[in-house]
């Protein structure tokens, strides 16, 4: 009987609670924990990497991906989950660019895709997508913008936020630490400061990390993933650099 | 069997489509689309499937050697209506001819929408009389539901809506639309089957309608009596039934005013030809005047 | 016999189209208003087919309106016209429209643009256009005497050479004209005087 309001997406239990969407979010809890930050000239999007095994094949990202030109998100929770709802994202930027013929307003898109997960919450039969993003994009009506999105289908607007594994811990050092009008590259040191301070690990190295930025260079956009000099060239800085024996 | 499968397989199709609409893209227009598929599933259809093809198989001659079509619409007409000071004056010719037959001398082609709302027919005299009767449903409910009355242009853009679906289907109507809304004063619109949909002061519809219109604009002020406003519409369609054959019968004129229509007349042509001649001195018509 | 032209100057386009509505050899109506205000900063003058344009210019400002109580912003002019383009497109192989078009519009970030629109989804960006009998003797009244940067008074002063060149030499004469503007102030029409009053409505 204690099972009796969880087993199923669509039934409130007594108290008013959808177990299933807050299991959804518990899961993102456990995942590699994202830290987006909005800077006056940019946004930054940092990631932690997890390692799974030696062997594996150190590919492209799997958590930051390219929706269109002007919007970049990044991912903690099911990975498989959030490879459909990107590819319903990047659809439904293509469709309002080719109904348009101009780029898909942030907000816009984030309803869109939002209003896709709130359906999962709301008719049967169906698991809620178990993935949370921060959405970092640029349109002519707001500028730089960052999002989160979570199972519910809620959204929200931020300066700077986390989501995934202690994502609490990195919020509050944000808050402490977040001044407006930041400088990307001072917003880039920040978010690998708040992803050594909030991951597990205790050496942090670039390949643990995955940085990606959304600028405007020359008067256009651009969607940049750092490169591991880069990113160790930043953690120098930092002094985060990890001693050769570890 | 054949007629099992094929709704097997039109409810298949619909299915599909159902699910097609459930799917749509959500940042695309949603208003009605303009999708053939969407619009058969709007409204009903008749039987043949190609109306217009079958409309002109079933009126067309009937053998190669004749020029006139078996059976024709109620082609020959004259209706108008104009906008004055005190409302509106709607004048109506009562003739239906069948190819070279008078069929009617009696038609009644100003039709009762509600009481405050007319509507004058002409065309096919079957649509005009089904789909305005229609209108007066639409326009009755609209009352009910609203408890208030609807007002011209909203039942005009019900009628033109419904025309402008069925636009290329064959149908075959030129119809005035004329009404008192409260608070606003008399209204006219003129709608036909072609999907036009036109505010205006005075319109004239029909065969006869460039006759009517050369007397009425010659006559008009916006300032009239009531009574000049009739004869003026009168006059005007007894012109018109002059001069154009399939035009005659009986001249109706009503008035539309504050609250709602009001018939003032009916009279036969050919009492009004003789009453106009006498007036004018004369027996034969201007053009034979010496 | 529909006659529609439109320009831009500076910063506001103007965009004018006759007024009446034919039906075989009859005029029906002499003051009707060809040009739709889309929304505050945009116009549609559409002629053609009298149904079609006006079911389908209602159409899209009905679609406007959803989009801009959706999205809370307005749809820019350059979107507009990609979207009319994009149903004229698509209509043309399901049930067409006979609707030619021009959208003016005014942008606070890109000023005042013109887009000249045809019933088969062609679509052109332009300083000015026009559309049906009439564009014929505007065109090239207007590549002689259009120039970049137009005051609005010159503007206007140019449509009414383009109207009476259209009245003197169109076989059809005695066309009367509804001309509108747009701007940063919005959209307005623009009171053409006696040539209007002479004709019976």
């Amino acid at each position: 009987m204690a099972r009796r309001y969880d087993s199923r997406t669509t039934t409130f239990s007594p108290e008013g609670r959808l177990y299933q969407v807050e299991y959804a979010m518990e899961a993102i809890s456990h995942a590699g924990i994202c830290v987006g930050i909005l800077a006056k000239d940019g946004i930054v999007l940092a990631v932690e990497k997890k390692i799974t095994s030696k062997l594996l094949e150190n590919i492209s990202s799997e958590k930051m991906y390219k929706v269109d030109d002007h919007l970049a998100c990044a991912v903690a929770g099911i990975t498989a989950d959030a490879n459909i709802l990107i590819n319903y994202a990047r659809l439904a930027a293509q469709r309002y660019s080719l109904t348009y013929q101009e780029p898909i307003p942030v907000e816009q898109l984030i309803i869109n895709l939002c209003d896709r997960k709130q359906g999962y919450t709301q008719f049967g039969g169906l698991r809620p997508f178990g993935v949370s993003f921060l959405w970092a994009g640029w349109d002519k009506n707001y500028g730089f913008q960052l999002y989160q999105s979570d199972p519910s289908g809620n959204y929200g607007g931020w300066k700077a936020t986390a989501i995934g594994a202690n994502n609490q811990a990195a919020q509050s050092i944000l808050k402490q630490e977040y001044k407006n009008d930041m400088e990307l590259t001072e917003a880039v040191k920040l978010a690998i400061k708040v992803l050594n301070k909030s991951m597990d690990s205790t050496s942090l190295t670039s390949e643990k990390l995955e940085i990606a930025t959304v600028s405007m260079v020359e008067g256009s956009l651009q969607y940049k993933i750092l490169d591991g000099a880069t990113v160790d060239a930043a953690l120098k800085e930092l002094d985060l650099q990890p001693t050769e024996t570890s | 069997m054949a007629l099992a499968l094929s709704n097997a397989f039109t409810a298949m199709s619909r299915e599909a489509r159902r699910h097609e609409r459930r799917t749509k893209n959500p940042a695309n227009p949603e208003l009605p689309a303009y999708d053939e598929e969407e619009m058969l599933m709007k409204f009903a259809m008749p039987g043949p499937n190609a109306p217009d093809d079958f409309l002109s198989g079933a009126f067309a001659p009937k053998n190669a050697n004749d020029s006139d079509p078996a059976l024709k619409f109620l082609h020959g007409t004259t209706t108008l209506g104009f906008v004055f000071s005190q409302g509106i004056i709607i004048a109506v010719d009562s003739r239906a001819s069948m190819g070279s037959y008078i069929g009617s001398q009696t038609v009644k082609k100003c039709i009762e929408i509600t009481p405050y709302l007319l509507g004058t027919m002409a065309g096919g005299a079957a649509d005009c009389m089904f789909w305005e009767r229609h209108l007066g449903r639409l326009c009755r409910l609209y009352e009910l539901r609203n408890k208030e009355r609807i007002t011209t242009a909203a039942a005009s853009k019900l009628l033109h809506n419904i025309m402008y679906s069925y636009k290329g289907y064959g149908l075959s109507m030129g119809t005035m639309i004329a009404g008192w809304d409260k608070d606003i004063g008399p209204n006219l619109y003129y709608c036909d089957s072609e999907g036009t949909r036109v505010k205006g002061q005075k319109f004239s519809v029909g065969s006869g309608s460039p006759y009517a219109y050369g007397v009425l604009d010659e006559g008009y002020k916006f300032d009239m009596s009531i009574d000049d406003a009739c004869e003026l519409g009168r006059r005007a369609i007894y012109h018109a039934t002059f001069r154009d054959a399939m035009s005659g019968g009986r001249v109706s004129v009503y008035h539309v005013h504050e609250n709602g229509w009001t018939k003032i007349s009916m009279d036969d042509v050919q009492l009004l030809h003789e009453k106009y001649m006498k007036e004018a001195g004369r027996t034969t018509p201007a053009w034979n005047h010496m | 016999m529909d006659h529609l032209l439109g320009l831009v100057g500076d910063g506001y386009a103007l965009v004018a189209a006759d007024r009446n509505v034919n039906h075989s050899i009859i005029a029906v109506k002499h003051d009707e208003d060809k040009i739709l205000k889309l929304d505050n900063s945009k116009l549609l003058g559409c002629v053609g087919e009298l149904g079609d344009t006006k079911n389908f210019s209602e159409y899209v400002q009905k679609n406007m309106a959803l989009y801009a109580l959706r999205n809370g912003c307005h749809l820019s002019t350059h979107a507009a016209a990609h979207f009319v383009r994009g149903e004229i497109a698509h209509a043309i192989r399901h049930s067409p429209k006979m609707c030619n078009m021009i959208l003016v519009g005014f942008d606070g970030d890109s000023g005042p643009s013109l887009y000249h629109i045809d019933y088969l989804g062609g679509m052109h960006r332009m300083n000015y256009g026009a559309h049906g009998y009439g564009g014929f003797f505007a065109s090239s009244l207007m590549d002689r005497l259009w120039r970049p940067n137009m005051p609005l008074e010159e503007g206007i002063q140019l449509m009414k050479k383009a109207f009476a060149e259209i009245n003197q030499r169109f076989l059809v004469g005695g066309a009367t004209f509804t001309l509108k503007v747009v701007d940063k102030d919005g959209t307005r029409i623009i009171d053409l005087g006696e040539q209007n009053n002479s004709m019976q409505t």
